[in-house]
């Protein structure tokens, strides 16, 4: 609860205003979904992802676009974790790279960034009004994102 | 039956991914339909107040910058004072008439200052959301200015703050004309340069230059006749090559505005009703 009011103050307060270059625009909230545990009951990670969807849709004057795009990968999410979690793994383990493995760790991150910014720039642009501006924005937008959730995740699995 | 409520059950994370989903995409296509959906946006009141205490630390951080851009102002303002008083005491028989027509203009207008809180420049469509509401008398459709001119219309509005859509969004589209003629054109923006939007349809007969000075035309009974907009920048062939379109360049920078003033006009209520009824 803390750390989805931090990420949310972070995200609304600072990273809704960098525009690098015109283009970029980090969506770090994505590593909200990187929190919970392998066991997480499916239904309480869709409402969460929608809680905090909405929320920051608020924010930015997109309601339902920021939502859309946590939810569908709030759905994919344990069955992506489950793929990829160690053979050995406890039964509620919590992603960090201790727990999963480095490279493994680095890999389930970029994967669910990427699925959350793919949805959210299509819905965006749904008529892919400027493929190039898309393009860059897109590419941009994830690199920075990747950069800063993985500095925030190596604080994490140092805590604990 | 208990094998169909297993399966039911097992599966029930897939109807509630399908229902977010959907409520989602509602909110998502009904935005700028549903007035209504206010509640959703910044303009409600505990984003309000977030933004409001951010917008407030911002100011304190500005202040050096916006104190330097005051002075500036302040001396062109007097510069500005001293040519109308030569002005006017050179038109010293007809003064009567001057301050007649100045009155008139200004006769059924009022302002409500305000401040911008949130703001943003680089979309497709902007947004900026100002810190006065419906309680202090804003209400949708009023025009928005600065002291550099024209800024935008109020678009949806709570108690304490609004939500306005300046002239930096794909849907915007203001009355404008060329000042001392009466030709006429909506102001539409096209996205990329904050500082410059088109007007198209100035007929082909209509004698301008660049440089001229573009003000709004009144004729949308949401800001007054003669405020300032910009000034045409080039001139272009339209489209279809049957008349012009003027690439104007703003007057007021919207990514570094922060006090406003929304407009209101006592009879617009009076003219927007009389207008229904000729539908």
């Amino acid at each position: 609860m803390l750390q989805m009011l931090v990420l949310i103050a972070f995200q609304v307060l600072m990273l809704n205003h960098i525009h690098f270059l015109g283009y970029a625009t980090p969506l770090v909230y994505v590593a909200f979904l990187l929190y919970f545990p392998l066991n997480a009951n499916r239904i309480g990670t869709l409402l969460w992802s929608f809680v905090i969807g909405i929320i920051l849709d608020a924010f930015s004057n997109t309601p339902g676009l920021t939502a859309a795009s946590m939810v569908f990968t709030g759905f994919v999410q344990p069955n992506l974790l489950h793929a990829m979690a160690p053979k050995d793994a406890v039964e509620d383990m919590v992603p960090t790279y201790r727990s999963m493995g480095k490279w493994n760790h680095v890999r389930y991150i970029m994967l669910i960034a990427l699925i959350q910014e793919v949805c959210y720039f299509l819905l965006e642009c749904f008529s892919f009004y400027n493929y190039r501006d898309l393009l860059l924005t897109f590419v941009g937008s994830y690199a920075l994102t990747i950069v800063i959730v993985l500095t925030l995740e190596s604080f994490r699995g140092r805590k604990t | 039956m208990r094998d169909f409520f297993d399966r039911l059950s097992a599966n029930a994370h897939w109807f509630v991914f399908l229902v977010l989903e959907i409520t989602c995409g509602y909110l998502l296509f009904q935005f700028n339909r549903y007035q209504g959906s206010v509640w959703f946006t910044q303009a409600n009141a505990l984003t309000g107040t977030v933004l409001n205490w951010e917008a407030k630390v911002m100011e304190y951080v500005h202040l050096a910058d916006n104190n330097k851009k005051l002075t500036h102002e302040n001396l062109v303002l007097q510069y500005n004072m001293n040519v109308m008083r030569d002005e006017l005491t050179r038109l010293k028989k007809d003064s009567s008439y001057t301050e007649k027509v100045l009155a008139d203009l200004l006769k059924d207008v009022h302002l409500i200052p305000a401040q911008i809180i949130n703001n943003s420049i680089r979309d497709k469509d902007n947004y900026m959301t100002i810190n006065r509401g419906e309680l202090d008398g804003v209400k949708p459709e009023m025009g928005v200015v600065s002291g550099t001119g024209v800024v935008g219309i109020v678009f949806q509005t709570s108690n304490h703050y609004s939500l306005i859509m300046p002239i930096l969004h794909s849907k915007s589209s203001i009355s404008c004309r060329l000042r001392n003629t009466d030709f006429f054109g909506y102001l539409k923006w096209r996205g990329g340069n904050p500082l410059q939007a088109y007007i198209d349809d100035i007929p082909r007969h209509a004698k301008f230059h660049v440089g001229d000075i573009v003000e709004t035309s009144g004729y949308s009974n949401v800001f007054p006749a003669g405020i300032f907009v910009g000034k045409v920048a080039q001139i272009h062939n339209s489209d279809d090559g049957l008349s012009y379109q003027l690439e104007v360049q703003l007057s007021t920078d919207l990514s570094r505005l922060r006090d406003v003033c929304v407009v209101v006009q006592e009879n617009q209520m009076e003219l927007d009703s009389l207008e229904m009824q000729s539908y």
